[in-house]
């Protein structure tokens, strides 16, 4: 695996694990291999994508949420949207579907061994964060502190819900939580936008790395909270969202300026990217 | 170097024609001249530029990549051996820039089952073939520097015959031709090439638009003057030879059992780059022209232009075909006029 020298295209079978609806339209699918052996092999990092084929609905780009130390399960969040993910969310245990990758350069865990970390995640923006969130969890001796920041629309629309309740007992992560609006009054944690947040930890941004994944509108006003707290532009890890069709950077869909998402990225210095006007 | 005798051509094309698939300049009925499949009666000398690049013969405009059956997919590659006769060289340029895309980090193994098995085989230019051509403004003709099997240049009761490769010489190697290697022959060629490259005018305000573009002096206002112009009929990303992105797409032919296409698509599409959550980074029409614009004239490597000046390779195409005047020269020289 990781070779795709023989055709780049052609997908691999897998086989469903285990479904788990998270909130509304969204579900947790873990995939196993067909030979049964681990994920070991597949070679994937932090932050890397597939393609899932459902052949007659299509293939579709989708992050991987699992980490490479929990080998056992591949997992992918998905939000139902459209024909392929209506017939995903339609399998059961044991169906069989396709997958090709893994695709994309993946956060840089070895640079940011040895650091604070930064996690921020807006909505379904999480999913691929998680990966390297569970990473770092796994692995917890090889990274300083570690801040998650999660924010969502509202209190309904938190995922891996048990997961983040879960970071509770732990010590060695401080959990930052955000809704922007908590219309019922249940939420017992911020209710803002995830920027709100920054009032309430105590960063050093000169030895953090800040690691972004979330909508486009998110990023603008993280990005500007990061560069006035003074972190260095290159200390700035985001996850860019783009219809990464092929996968292997020549169907031009992805492009970002003289880049492609699918190959270059999606994971990005925002160093490298800041001078690309359409790039956030 | 060979040198052909006019009157042996057809025999040459015929020999050809028993081992490869010739795609060669053909008469329609309507009285057109477009390139396909070599017929005898058909053919023709008398052609200029022909209206689309041989493109699709190395990305066909929707290609079956797979045929899937029970969850098995079988790739389906090309085996037919094709000899492309009297391309032009702006379209050879755009052939080796495109190959060289195609095989960036990985290798794409459908578009090299085309690739490698088709011979090319170039008409050098002796001026330009129409009021659009500006290759010597884009380093890219009007004759193949490399690339080419063979390259025949045109030279009254005969052609001059250039050999770029093995397969060329052992092509060149049948009745009809015979070898030349005089001085004459050479000054010939030679001057054959000056006087085309100074027939074909050069657009003073192509590289002044580059650096332009290239160091952000362009607002996105004057994308959206072109995008409100703009009909979305993507016809320059088909006509242009360089222009490669593809969707992909099932086909369903019974339960359980089809194939799986690529399909030609363009940047200048609206949902070319709109994600799954409604999102599209590029949200109107101007940002879309820019979009295929900056693509043509500032990203590429050295490493892809194949010697030539960009991606774009002067065949003028798109300024041909554009229906509300936004191709390549129409552009360059607004920007520069910016």
């Amino acid at each position: 695996m990781g070779d795709h020298s023989a055709n780049a295209y052609i997908p691999r079978p897998v086989s469903i694990m285990r479904t788990l609806p998270q909130i509304n339209e969204h579900r947790l699918f873990q995939l196993k291999l067909e030979d049964g052996g681990t994920w070991d092999t597949f070679g994937h990092q932090p932050g890397q994508f597939i393609e899932v084929s459902l052949f007659g609905k299509g293939e579709a780009p989708i992050s991987i949420s699992s980490p490479p130390t929990r080998p056992d399960s591949l997992e992918i969040c998905v939000r139902r949207t459209g024909k392929l993910t209506d017939s995903l969310f339609e399998l059961e245990k044991g169906s069989r579907l396709h997958i090709r990758g893994p695709y994309g350069t993946g956060f840089p865990v070895e640079k940011l061994k040895g650091n604070k970390l930064l996690l921020v995640a807006g909505g379904l923006g999480l999913a691929p964060l998680r990966s390297l969130l569970l990473y770092v969890l796994d692995r917890r001796d090889e990274f300083d502190e570690l801040i998650l920041m999660y924010g969502t629309n509202n209190p309904d629309n938190v995922l891996f819900k048990y997961e983040l309740l879960s970071f509770f007992d732990r010590e060695d992560i401080t959990y930052l939580y955000s809704v922007d609006r908590d219309e019922e009054g249940i939420w017992k944690q911020y209710v803002g936008v995830v920027t709100g947040l920054f009032e309430k930890a105590t960063l050093s941004p000169k030895d953090t790395y800040a690691v972004l994944c979330g909508p486009p509108i998110m990023y603008r006003f993280v990005l500007e909270k990061l560069l006035n707290l003074g972190f260095a532009k290159d200390h700035i890890y985001m996850s860019l969202e783009r219809m990464m069709k092929c996968g292997v950077g020549k169907c031009g869909h992805c492009a970002i300026g003289d880049r492609y998402c699918c190959t270059d990225g999606p994971v990005f210095n925002y160093a490298e990217i800041e001078h690309i006007k359409e790039a956030i | 170097m060979k040198i052909l005798d006019k009157k042996h051509l057809i025999t040459v094309i015929k020999n050809w024609a028993e081992r490869y698939r010739v795609i060669s300049p053909v008469r329609t009925s309507h009285n057109e001249t477009i390139f396909d499949i070599f017929d005898e009666n058909t053919f023709t000398l008398d052609y200029t530029k022909p209206s689309m690049p041989p493109k699709s013969l190395y990305l066909p405009q929707s290609e079956t990549i797979f045929t899937v059956e029970n969850g098995e997919y079988t790739p389906v590659t090309s085996r037919i051996k094709s000899l492309l006769f009297g391309i032009r060289a702006c379209d050879m340029t755009a052939i080796l820039q495109s190959k060289s895309f195609m095989n960036g980090e990985v290798a794409d193994l459908f578009y090299n089952s085309h690739s490698d098995n088709t011979i090319t085989v170039v008409m050098a230019c002796a001026g330009p073939q129409n009021d659009t051509c500006f290759c010597t403004t884009t380093k890219s003709g009007p004759y193949a520097k490399k690339g080419y099997d063979l390259q025949f240049y045109d030279v009254g009761e005969s052609f001059l015959v250039a050999i770029g490769s093995e397969t060329g010489t052992e092509l060149s190697n049948i009745e009809g031709f015979s070898d030349i290697d005089d001085a004459d022959a050479l000054n010939k060629i030679q001057s054959f090439q000056k006087e085309a490259e100074q027939s074909i005018e050069r657009i003073p305000e192509f590289t002044p638009a580059m650096d332009r573009l290239s160091n952000g002096g362009i607002r996105d206002e004057f994308w959206e003057r072109f995008g409100n112009k703009c009909i979305v009929c993507g016809g320059c990303t088909f006509v242009c030879p360089t222009c490669t992105c593809f969707n992909v797409a099932d086909r369903p032919t019974a339960p359980g059992k089809g194939d799986r296409l690529r399909t030609w698509d363009a940047c200048l599409y609206g949902g070319f780059t709109k994600e799954a959550s409604g999102h599209n980074p590029r949200s109107s029409q101007g940002i879309r022209l820019k979009r295929r614009h900056e693509h043509k004239l500032l990203y590429y490597t050295d490493r892809d232009t194949h010697g030539g000046l960009c991606t774009c390779v002067g065949c003028g195409r798109c300024s041909d075909y554009c229906p509300v005047h936004i191709g390549t020269i129409e552009v360059v020289k607004a920007i520069a006029g910016e």
